[in-house]
C-alpha cells in the first residue's frame, strides 16, 4: 500500500514510471529507502511524469525520419534530463536535511530560529540574444553548403528547468535570437540563473549510425577538409550525458541510455544573479566551452545580450494590511480611521477594507523605501498603543506621519511587517525600486509565419513610385495602436492626409482606399498590421496597452551603457508621460508631411546615444518597413521607462551611433 | 527669432546656470537636445522657422537641474559658457554641454515668450 504518512518506510507507487525505471536497473532502489513526507510524493511525481515524457522522446526520436523531429525530440530529451537529474538532487538535498535535523534534535540544541528570510519572487528572462561574429573564411572557404546548427538555450534556476525554442543557425545570421520569455516562480535574491546554450550540427548527409566505420573513415579522410571534419566529429560519440549543476544528483543516477539520432552539445554558458538584474537590456559574459575543431561549434562573440527582470513578491503583494489611525491634516490631535495596506514601496491608506478592491484613490500614500525612517514611540501614558512614525525626505524638507494601530500586538505586528519589508529591500536591492514589468507570454500563437531567414532588406517593398502613400498607411497603423490607444486627443499632424482634403493631393486614389471618414479614431485600414511574431511583447510607456507595437519597440529603447540611463535621482515617468502627451512621431517622410504645420508635433524623440541592433542586422522577425529601416537607428536614451525590445551591443554601438548620424531623415535628440 | 542671412543673429536671451548632478561618474543636466546643422531642420517641433537649424530643448526631466534652473522644454540654446550655439552640428552641441570638467554650464536661451515679453513691455505707454 502507499502510506504517505510513515516516515523512514519506502513507498513507490505501484506501477508507476519510476518503479519501472528501478526495474530496469535505472535507479538505485536504495535510494529512495529513506522517503520523506508529502513533499517528497511531489518530487516524486514530477519525476514519474519527466520520465513519462522522456521515454516518449526517446520512442520518437527512434521512430522519426525527419531531422527537424529529431532534434526537436532530442532537445525536449535533453531537458528532461536535466530535470530528473535536478529533481533527484533535490531529493538527495531534502534527505541530508532530514538527517541533520534528527542530529540537531539529538544535540537538542535550539538554536534560536529567528533568522529573517528574506521573500521569494519573480524573475523573468527574455529576449535573450547572442552575437555571432563569422570570419570571412566562412563566407568565402565554403561556398557550396551552408553549415547549420541547431541550438537552444536551457535555462536553470532553482528547481526549475525551462528550455527555449529550437533556432536554426547559419552563416546568414549575425545573432541568435530566441523570442521566448521565461519565467521563474519562486527565486530567492541570491538566486543563481544558469543559462546554457546547446548545439548541434545539422548536417543531412551524415548519418553516422548507418555507414560502417570503415567506410567513414575512408570517406572522411578522402573529403574536404570541413565536410571531413564534419565526418569525423559525427562518428565520435561525443558527450551523452547533459550538464547538471548540482553535482549531488549524479551519483544517484546510473547513465542515460543513449539513444541513436543528433545530440546537443554544451556550447556555452552564463551565471546570472541579483547584480545582473535590471530592467533594461543588458550584454552579459558567455563563457565558451568547445573549440573550433567540433562539429557543434559557432563562432560565438562572447556575450549574450538579454532583460532580465525580477519582481520580488514584496513588490507585487499586500504584505500587510489591517486597520490603522493616522493623524491627517492641520488638526494635532485629530485621528483618522483608515484600512492600510503595504505593498511595494507603499502604504496606501485608504478609506474603507472596501476601496482596495472598487480601486479607489487611497486617502493617503505613505512612501516606504530606502531612505524611510520608521520608528515606534510611546505616546500618552493613558493612551493603549505605542505610536509609529514614518518619516520621509521630500526633496529637501522631512516629512513625518504619525500612525496608531488599535492595540499593541497590532503595532508590534505592523513594525515586525516594516522590518520584513525593509530586510527585503536591503536584500533584493534594485529590483525594489521600481516594479519592473514581466510580460508573460501570450498563449495565443501568432498566425503569421515566420518568413524565410533573409537580409532586412529583401522584405522591404515599398515601391518609390507610391512612398508617400504605402508609407503612411503603415504609420497610421502604429499610430492608432499607439497614439490613440494611449486615449491621445490630439490628432497627429499627418492625419489630416486621410481626411478628403486639398492639402493632400498626392496619391489620392491611395488614399480613397482608405480612408474611412473622420479622422480621429480610424478603423482597421485594410484589415493589414504589419505586426510581426514579436508584436505582443512591446516596450511599456506609461499610459499605453502593451500590445501590437512592433514598430515603436525598435525605436525607443532604453540605453543600458550610456551614462543617461542611471539616473533614478528624479523620477523619469513623470516626464517621460508629459512627453507621450505630445508624443511626436517620426515620420521619416519628406518634408510635404512635416510641412502641415500648427498641427501637432511630427517627430519622434530619438537619440543618437544607442541604436538598435535592427538595421545593422537581418532579422526577419522584425517588422521590417522602410519607416523602421531609418528609426530604427534611432532609439530614445531615456533611462529605462520606455522600455523595448531593441538590444544594444555596446561593441556595435559606434556603428550604430555613426549611422545614426549620417542618416539625414532623422532627427536626433539626445539627453544631457 | 528670424534672421537674415549674413545679418548678425539678433535675440532676446535668458541666462540660465545650470549646475550638474554628478550620478555615478556622469554629470547630469536633465534636458534633452534635438537640431544641429546636420540635423533636418523641418522636423523640429519647437522652432519657429522651419529652417531654423538651432538647437532646442526637447526635453526637460522634472526636477532635474536644467528645470530647477528655469530651463523650459522647446527653448533654444543660443550660447553655452560662451560656446555659440547657433552654427553647430548635433554631436558638437552635445559635446559642450558633456564636458566632464565642468560643473556649471551656463547658456543663454531665448523663446518666444521673451521676445513678447519685450515687445510689451516697450509697447506699454509711460
Amino acid at each position: 500500500m502507499f502510506c504517505r504518512n510513515q516516515t523512514g518506510r519506502a513507498t513507490i507507487a505501484r506501477g508507476s514510471a519510476l518503479e519501472m525505471e528501478i526495474r530496469r536497473g535505472r535507479f538505485r532502489r536504495s535510494f529512495f529507502l529513506d522517503m520523506l513526507t508529502l513533499q517528497d510524493t511531489d518530487i516524486q511525481k514530477k519525476i514519474d511524469y519527466e520520465i513519462r515524457i522522456r521515454e516518449g522522446a526517446c520512442k520518437l526520436l527512434a521512430a522519426c525520419s525527419q531531422r527537424d523531429q529529431a532534434l526537436e525530440a532530442s532537445r525536449s530529451l535533453l531537458t528532461c534530463n536535466a530535470r530528473i537529474m535536478a529533481y533527484m538532487s533535490e531529493l538527495q538535498r531534502m534527505k541530508e536535511a532530514q538527517v541533520m535535523q534528527r542530529v540537531a534534535r539529538r544535540s537538542s540544541d535550539t538554536g534560536a530560529n529567528d533568522d529573517r528570510h528574506p521573500c521569494k519572487g519573480k524573475v523573468a528572462i527574455s529576449d535573450i540574444r547572442i552575437p555571432l561574429m563569422w570570419k570571412d573564411t566562412e563566407y568565402f572557404k565554403n561556398k557550396g553548403e551552408l553549415h547549420r546548427c541547431a541550438v537552444f538555450c536551457l535555462l536553470q534556476l532553482g528547481g526549475e528547468i525551462f528550455d527555449t525554442d529550437m533556432v536554426m543557425v547559419d552563416r546568414t545570421l549575425t545573432d541568435i535570437c530566441f523570442e521566448n520569455t521565461i519565467v521563474f516562480n519562486e527565486a530567492s535574491p541570491n538566486f543563481e540563473l544558469r543559462l546554457e546554450l546547446y548545439s548541434c550540427c545539422s548536417e543531412e548527409d551524415y548519418s553516422a549510425g548507418s555507414t560502417p566505420r570503415k567506410l567513414a573513415s575512408k570517406l572522411s579522410s578522402s573529403l574536404g577538409r570541413s565536410s571531413g571534419k564534419k565526418m569525423r566529429a559525427a562518428m565520435d560519440p561525443g558527450a551523452g550525458c547533459p550538464i547538471s549543476s548540482a553535482g549531488g544528483g549524479a551519483t544517484l543516477l546510473l547513465p542515460v541510455p543513449s539513444v541513436a539520432g543528433p545530440k546537443y552539445h554544451l556550447l556555452a554558458h552564463a551565471t546570472l544573479r541579483l547584480p545582473h538584474v535590471q530592467d533594461n537590456f543588458r550584454t552579459h559574459d558567455l563563457t565558451i566551452t568547445g573549440n573550433e575543431e567540433c562539429s557543434y561549434w559557432l563562432p560565438l562573440y562572447g556575450s549574450v545580450c538579454c532583460r532580465l527582470a525580477a519582481q520580488p513578491h514584496c513588490m507585487t503583494e499586500q504584505m500587510m494590511s489591517g486597520a490603522l489611525r493616522v493623524k491627517l491634516g492641520g488638526d494635532p490631535q485629530g485621528w483618522t480611521n483608515v484600512y492600510g495596506v503595504l505593498k511595494g514601496t507603499n502604504l496606501f491608506c485608504y478609506h474603507r477594507q472596501e476601496d482596495v478592491e472598487a480601486s479607489v484613490e487611497p486617502v493617503l500614500t505613505i512612501a516606504i523605501n530606502k531612505e524611510t525612517r520608521i520608528r515606534a514611540s510611546e505616546r500618552d501614558p493613558h493612551s493603549k498603543a505605542q505610536s509609529i512614525c514614518i518619516s520621509n525626505r521630500y526633496g529637501g524638507e522631512e516629512v513625518t506621519h504619525t500612525l496608531a494601530a488599535d492595540t499593541r500586538e497590532d503595532t508590534q505586528r505592523w513594525m515586525e511587517a516594516f522590518w520584513q519589508q525593509f530586510y527585503d529591500m536591503s536584500q533584493w536591492k534594485q529590483c525594489c525600486d521600481e516594479l519592473m514589468k514581466i510580460e508573460l507570454p501570450s498563449p495565443r500563437k501568432p498566425a503569421i509565419v515566420t518568413p524565410k531567414q533573409g537580409s532586412l532588406y529583401h522584405e522591404m517593398v515599398i515601391d518609390t513610385s507610391d512612398d508617400i502613400g504605402t508609407v503612411t498607411d503603415i504609420l497610421t497603423h502604429r499610430i492608432e495602436d499607439f497614439d490613440l490607444t494611449s486615449g491621445h486627443g490630439t490628432t497627429p499632424a499627418w492625419m489630416s492626409l486621410f481626411d478628403e482634403s486639398p492639402r493632400s493631393p498626392q496619391c489620392p486614389s491611395r488614399l480613397s482606399a482608405h480612408s474611412p471618414g473622420p479622422s480621429p479614431s480610424p478603423g482597421r485600414f485594410r484589415g493589414r498590421r504589419p505586426r510581426s511574431p514579436r508584436s505582443p511583447r512591446c516596450r511599456r510607456t506609461p499610459g499605453l496597452l502593451s500590445s501590437e507595437i512592433s514598430l515603436t519597440s525598435d525605436s525607443d529603447s532604453p540605453c543600458s551603457t550610456s551614462p543617461c540611463s542611471h539616473h533614478h535621482g528624479w523620477s523619469e515617468t513623470p516626464s517621460s508621460s508629459s512627453s507621450s502627451r505630445f508624443r511626436p512621431r517620426t515620420l521619416s517622410l519628406d518634408a510635404k508631411l512635416t510641412s502641415l504645420r500648427g498641427r501637432g508635433y511630427s517627430s519622434v524623440q530619438r537619440s543618437c546615444q544607442m541604436a538598435t541592433s535592427v538595421a545593422a542586422v537581418p532579422r526577419p522577425t522584425q517588422t521590417v518597413l522602410s519607416s523602421s529601416s531609418s528609426t530604427s537607428s534611432n532609439s530614445s536614451s531615456e533611462g529605462g521607462q520606455d522600455a523595448a525590445f531593441s538590444r544594444p551591443s555596446i561593441a556595435r554601438r559606434s556603428l550604430r551611433n555613426l549611422r545614426a548620424k549620417l542618416d539625414p531623415r532623422n532627427w536626433l535628440q539626445s539627453q544631457v | 527669432m528670424s534672421y537674415i542671412p549674413g545679418q548678425p543673429v539678433t535675440a532676446v536671451v535668458q541666462r540660465i546656470e545650470i549646475q550638474k548632478i554628478r550620478d555615478g561618474d556622469n554629470l547630469i543636466l536633465g534636458f534633452s537636445i534635438g537640431g544641429g546643422i546636420d540635423q533636418d531642420p523641418s522636423q523640429n517641433p519647437f522652432s519657429e522657422d522651419k529652417t531654423d537649424k538651432g538647437i532646442y530643448v526637447t526635453r526637460v526631466s522634472e526636477g532635474g537641474p536644467a528645470e530647477v534652473a528655469g530651463l523650459r522644454i522647446g527653448d533654444k540654446i543660443m550660447q553655452v559658457n560662451g560656446w555659440d550655439m547657433t552654427m553647430v552640428t548635433h554631436d558638437q552641441a552635445r559635446k559642450r554641454l558633456t564636458k566632464k570638467n565642468e560643473d556649471v554650464v551656463r547658456l543663454l536661451v531665448t523663446r518666444k515668450s521673451l521676445e513678447e515679453a519685450v515687445r510689451n513691455s516697450m509697447m506699454q505707454p509711460r
